[in-house]
């Protein structure tokens, strides 16, 4: 059975065969060489995991954030962020990481920030003297923040990974998330002051009131889908639905800038992204359940209690290994293939679930610009006609950056596990 | 003449299921409105939309696949020698054949039992073995696409184009 469900996936998956597969080979060697059961649990499974009204908000969120990623959403974001910000050091660079935070909270897909948010910053920041690496390195690894600030694609799928609720994950997401964007802001107001950038315009309330005008509809969307899930209103999946429709709404007649034919085609977009991601979603539900009906979990709990580890050592352990897979896996993949691996260990160890799962985001946030395969590298390469080595280069602070926050939420379970109680008035 | 066939029936899938999911928005939406405004839900909406769903994954997957677009980690299988890569790609298609030949056969078999006792959902009446035929029809599509991949790469025609990366 080990041969079925470890040597068969870790092979496939070197040899570079669809994530789908992998799965499906195992769980297909397993079920029909080792195991004694009905072959028609194959397909029950299958259909099973997908059966599930909750997965819908996977479609919808990425509906809502290709809708408002096209036209003129992210400039105005920009033209807001910056009003506000006025003549600090590094005003530019400080509205590269505000601006990415709210798109975060409207969009959650993270190349999408990259490519719109960097076709914006990345020339305004070196027009106004930043060197080209830094430019480079922030741009790229800002855009990481959008999947760890709600709403947030990877937390829907380890939600439905871990059985665990979306809401919860959603709150707790909330305070990392702009404990990260805090951390970036201070670091880019030092370095515009150490290199002797200048600061930006005065603030000016006429300004900034027109940007905020310009910008209120997009700034809307944040409210609506969490004032409507922490209000009672709505659930995730309809908070979802809803802001689809209201970016639709907004697009299509307060800007005036998609017609029919864009609404259908960010709606074929949104089918092919689903389909990559709930076939793998599906073929893990059979891949899981086979885990569970061989106690696999459970064989590694008591081999891992077997050890002594403590919960420290477990969670650095996890940490490593997750931003080893992270340099080379997608996060929603690496999420469906570890997570009910991980799960059982995390219970036994007594870790709050919601708390790891802000841990798994946020590592898996930055395998997404970790050198030298992280996904928004080549984003930003060709998108914005980057160099490699210069983005190699301006990474590394970022990603020193990202790496103590992640130290901070890891150890200190309070930063994710505060925000959510707050935000769900627990006690 | 089979390519130009398959590039037109995904394109066809992809907006059928487009406007498929634009009216799951839809129905999510009314409800929503429905609950606040009128007090009424349409209650077999959530189960019309977990079957657009399943019609978005399992027929989705034969357009990703015609486009070669599935999620993989292709990182150490580029560094391979492009013989050793054309190798790989053999296997992997012969493995997709079988692999979706076998829940095609399982999937059929399954949803022509929902065909036969005549199985409807609770709310929305829909016949079952629509949404499970589903799953029969995708893979089914996924081992043609397989197949004919297969026979190209055997007669010496292969592009290596693979895609990689969500973006989420």
């Amino acid at each position: 059975m080990s041969f079925a469900l470890g040597v068969v996936p870790v092979v496939l998956l070197l040899l570079g065969f669809p994530i789908f597969i992998v799965l499906l080979a195992s769980v297909s060697v397993a079920l029909v060489f080792f195991m004694h059961m009905p072959i028609a649990a194959l397909h029950q499974n299958l259909f099973g995991s997908i059966n599930a009204f909750s997965l819908l908000a996977i479609p919808f969120f990425v509906y809502a954030g290709e809708l408002m990623g096209r036209g003129s959403v992210a400039q105005r974001l920009v033209d807001f962020v910056q009003g506000g910000v006025g003549s600090v050091r590094g005003s530019l660079a400080v509205t590269t990481v505000g601006t990415s935070a709210i798109f975060g909270a409207i969009s959650g897909i993270s190349a999408a920030c990259v490519a719109t948010i960097g076709r914006i910053m990345y020339p305004a920041m070196r027009r106004a003297g930043y060197p080209e690496h830094f430019a480079a390195g922030l741009v790229t690894a800002v855009g990481a923040i959008d999947i760890i600030i709600p709403p947030s694609i990877p937390m829907i799928v380890y939600g439905a990974a871990a059985e665990e609720s979306v809401p919860r994950l959603y709150a707790a997401g909330v305070v990392p998330g702009i404990m990260l964007s805090l951390m970036l802001a201070a670091y880019v107001m030092w370095f515009a002051r150490r290199n002797g950038i200048g600061a930006g315009e005065a603030f000016n309330l006429d300004r900034f009131l027109h940007a905020t005008a310009r910008g209120i509809w997009a700034l809307g969307m944040p409210f609506i889908i969490l004032g409507g899930i922490y209000g009672g209103v709505f659930s995730p999946t309809e908070a979802a639905a809803v802001a689809s429709v209201y970016a639709a709404f907004v697009t299509r007649f307060v800007f005036r800038e998609l017609g029919w034919r864009d609404i259908v085609e960010a709606a074929a977009v949104t089918v092919l992204f689903t389909a990559q991601i709930l076939i793998i979603v599906a073929c893990a539900g059979v891949f899981s359940w086979l885990l569970t009906v061989n106690q696999v979990p459970a064989a590694i709990v008591a081999g891992l209690q077997a050890l002594n580890i403590s919960a420290w050592m477990f969670l650095l352990t996890v940490n490593v290994i997750l931003l080893v897979v992270g340099c080379f896996l997608d996060p929603l993949s690496a999420i469906l293939l570890l997570t009910p691996l991980l799960v059982p260990l995390v219970k036994a160890f007594g870790i709050d679930t919601v708390h790891f799962g802000i841990v798994v985001t946020v590592n898996l946030a930055i395998g997404l610009f970790h050198p030298p395969f992280g996904m928004n590298i080549f984003v930003a390469q060709s998108v914005l006609g980057l160099e490699l080595k210069s983005i190699y280069r301006g990474i590394i602070p970022f990603l020193v950056i990202y790496l103590i926050a992640l130290g901070l939420i890891t150890y200190i379970p309070a930063i994710s596990l505060g925000g959510m109680r707050l935000l769900l008035g627990l006690n | 003449m089979t390519t130009r066939i398959l590039e037109h029936l995904t394109w066809f899938i992809e907006r059928v299921l487009a406007y498929a999911f634009i009216a799951a928005v839809a129905l999510n939406f009314l409800n929503v409105v429905g609950r606040y405004l009128f007090g009424a839900t349409l209650l077999s909406a959530d189960e019309l939309q977990i079957f657009i769903m399943v019609f978005m994954t399992f027929l989705g997957a034969t357009v990703v696949a015609w486009r070669n677009q599935h999620l993989r980690m292709d990182v150490v299988v580029n560094a391979l020698p492009l013989q050793v890569r054309r190798l790989i790609k053999i296997v992997e298609l012969a493995a997709i054949v079988v692999l979706a030949g076998f829940v095609l056969w399982n999937s059929t078999y399954y949803a022509k039992q929902m065909f036969n006792i005549g199985r409807v959902s609770d709310m929305a009446g829909v016949p079952m073995w629509l949404p499970h035929g589903a799953v029969a029809v995708g893979f089914g599509l996924m081992a043609f696409i397989g197949c004919l991949r297969l026979l190209e790469i055997l007669a010496g025609r292969w592009s290596d184009g693979n895609k990689t990366g969500t973006g989420a």
